[in-house]
């Protein structure tokens, strides 16, 4: 694949420091995104997503967080060292974000399309008709009649707000939309309306989107790429199917195992054991040891390194790298699917 | 004693709202054999967590039976429901709203058995560290507070105190829907070793079809407080009949990715339950319907092996569009 690079983090560090403890939300993560790709950023509570997608749009709050190193580029700029107003000419314009809840992510005392026009007459050179005029066609687009224009927030049902938050994030057609667990808070059948809408916006804007989620089957349908993040750090990245059909890093094996599969009938359930580390004091060496069934003792003391298994396909695991012994492990990964 | 430990019978809830009445439950009826899961799914505000509510005798219900172990629950007076809690047990969604901030997790988990008098003051303490055992939380939290454990340690925290007083059945209403994904799975191992060890029956309520299909023997699918389709778990993945079980079945987005959706569509949004139309609630939104889905009473077949719908057109639907 020949495209440029819309946006690379690199070696990106964010910490939440209060009185008596640091937060280590993020740690050394590198990632980067094509124009017109979708990646999907999965991991569970506590893993640094919602973090490392505030840290692109500057939105991490100082204090208590702090982006203590890295770089993140967007079209070649560095985002961390751009002045405010460069940065509020990106937001809302060239990168964009939909939040998880649409209920508190909509001003209650606004009409949705004027909150739609505001995005618009703020960041395009347009007069208020024009732009109220092209929030209305935005409505259109995600499937809400343009007669709800003067319509409050509390008229409209979970899937529409949800709809609005969307209508309003490509409204000045961004180049990369942040999308941070946008269905999580809706009902399955409404779910499922929302990420075809996105599906179809993606395809028709050629817009890139980065979706955090905690849902594995949501990536399926939607991305191009996933990442495995735990702990601040990604584990494993590689395209949907490598990362689906070949999950190489043990906390990716652990949880295609612990979603109980509809298609076939299952016993039991084989989860990982234990609890996610506590980001104030997280373990010496592989951060997912003390989970790892395939632990030895050099996972204790030695930090993986990303290892390329095949193809795009990304692990971060000492196993791979050679470091550590495991038939069973890999006589496991290649069973599994 | 019969088989089932758990009958309801055209049970209805109707709240009392400024815009009309609400009809949370509508003339629901099913039954729950003793050892047995079932699991009650439906999209929020279809009237799930009703029905357990109903059933822990925490609303009156507007009409209609609740036979447990053939008494019936509805018509029982404080007294007798209080003794009911015994064999009657709840486990809460949200494990951070459902513990008091204010008790250590000791005196949590010990508080229904001094309650109910099951064990003596100088016996409580043992007794409370031999719950926290068979949950699997580990005794150094006993004078912690819930504030200081996670999600996952707290829905323990909350199964251990539902098991104290040693119930029959407990009402699981979405136990695992806010944990991730990996504590999910050692809960509801734990939920499912728990009902072997011990013979309880589940009520399990939750939004969530590949948990419930995981973990129910039986089904029963809901849609603005109606009772739409009952069958056992793999009978009812295997031959789905309701157009809107259908549609919730397709909507699951599968961790597959040679598995795109092939989403059955559903027109528009979900309808209001305040003072809907007598009929099919789902009509608005389905498919198939036609003028005589519209203000007929439900009625549930049966479509042979304990299967039953409560569809009008299931017979025409089976025989052409929709046999898989």
């Amino acid at each position: 694949m020949n495209r440029s690079k819309l946006l690379e983090i690199n070696d990106l560090t964010v910490e939440y420091r209060t009185d008596d403890e640091i937060v280590y939300a993020v740690n050394s993560l590198n990632l980067s995104l094509h124009s017109g790709e979708s990646l999907g950023l999965v991991g569970e509570t506590g893993a640094g997503k919602s973090t490392t997608a505030l840290s692109i749009l500057q939105l991490v709050a100082d204090p208590p967080g702090r982006i203590t190193s890295g770089e993140i580029l967007f079209e070649g700029e560095d985002l961390l060292k751009a002045k405010k107003d460069f940065l509020r000419h990106i937001r809302g314009n060239k990168i964009s974000m939909i939040f998880q809840d649409p209920m508190t992510s909509l001003n209650p005392v606004y009409s949705v399309g004027d909150q739609i026009a505001e995005v618009i007459y703020l960041h395009e050179k347009c007069s208020k008709t024009e732009a109220q005029q092209k929030a209305a066609d935005m409505l259109e687009m995600v499937g809400i009649p343009k007669d709800r224009y003067d319509e409050f927030p509390h008229q409209f049902s979970g899937g529409m707000k949800q709809r609005v938050v969307i209508a309003m994030s490509i409204a000045c057609s961004p180049k990369l939309i942040l999308a941070d667990e946008p269905t999580t808070a809706l009902d399955v059948t409404i779910q499922a309306q929302v990420l075809e809408l996105m599906n179809d916006l993606k395809v028709k804007l050629n817009t890139s989107l980065l979706l955090i989620t905690h849902d594995l089957g949501v990536v399926a349908q939607v991305c191009d790429r996933v990442a495995i993040m735990y702990a601040g750090e990604i584990v494993e990245i590689g395209t949907v199917e490598e990362v689906f059909e070949h999950p190489k890093h043990p906390y990716t094996v652990g949880l295609f195992r612990s979603i109980p599969a509809l298609d076939e009938k299952v016993d039991r359930l084989k989860p990982i054991k234990g609890q996610m580390p506590d980001p104030t004091d997280l373990p010496s060496g592989c951060k997912f040891h003390p989970r790892c069934p395939y632990m030895n003792e050099v996972c204790t003391k030695m930090k993986p390194a990303m290892t390329n298994v095949a193809g795009t396909h990304i692990v971060n695991c000492l196993i791979h790298e050679g470091k550590l012994d495991s038939t069973e492990f890999m006589e496991e990964v290649n069973y599994v699917r | 004693m019969s088989d089932n430990i758990l009958e309801v019978k055209n049970l209805k809830k109707h709240f009392k709202s400024k815009n009309g009445t609400l009809h949370a439950v509508d003339d629901v009826s099913f039954s729950i054999k003793r050892g047995q899961t079932l699991g009650l799914v439906g999209e929020s505000g279809c009237g799930k967590s009703t029905i357990g509510r109903l059933i822990l005798g925490l609303h009156q219900a507007t009409s209609g039976e609740i036979l447990f172990n053939g008494q019936d629950i509805c018509k029982m007076n404080k007294k007798q429901i209080h003794d009911l809690r015994k064999d009657l047990q709840i486990i809460f969604q949200d494990p951070f709203a459902s513990l008091n901030p204010r008790m250590s997790i000791g005196e949590i988990i010990g508080e229904p058995l001094l309650i109910y008098k099951k064990v003596k003051r100088a016996e409580l303490d043992s007794e409370v560290r031999r719950l926290m055992d068979v949950v699997g939380l580990s005794k150094r939290f006993i004078n912690s507070y819930p504030h200081e454990l996670d999600g996952g340690r707290r829905q323990r925290v909350g199964i251990a105190r539902a098991l104290s007083l040693n119930p029959q059945f407990i009402v699981c209403d979405e136990p695992v829907s806010s944990l991730d994904v990996s504590i999910q799975a050692q809960v509801l191992n734990l939920l499912k070793d728990l009902q072997a060890e011990y013979g309880l029956t589940y009520l399990f309520i939750t939004h969530d079809l590949s948990v419930v299909k995981y973990f129910s023997d039986k089904i029963a699918v809901m849609y603005l407080g109606q009772l739409v389709e009952i069958a056992e778990s793999d009978e009812l993945f295997k031959k789905t009949v309701h157009p809107y079980t259908q549609a919730l079945l397709s909507a699951i987005p599968a961790p597959n990715i040679r598995q795109k959706m092939q989403r059955v569509k559903l027109i528009g949004e979900l309808t209001s339950p305040i003072d809907p139309e007598p009929g099919c609630r789902f009509a608005k939104r389905c498919l198939y319907s036609q003028a005589q889905c519209i203000g007929q009473d439900l009625e549930l077949k049966e479509f042979g092996n304990s299967h039953f719908c409560s569809c009008c057109r299931a017979d025409e639907l089976l025989n052409t569009t929709i046999s898989k």
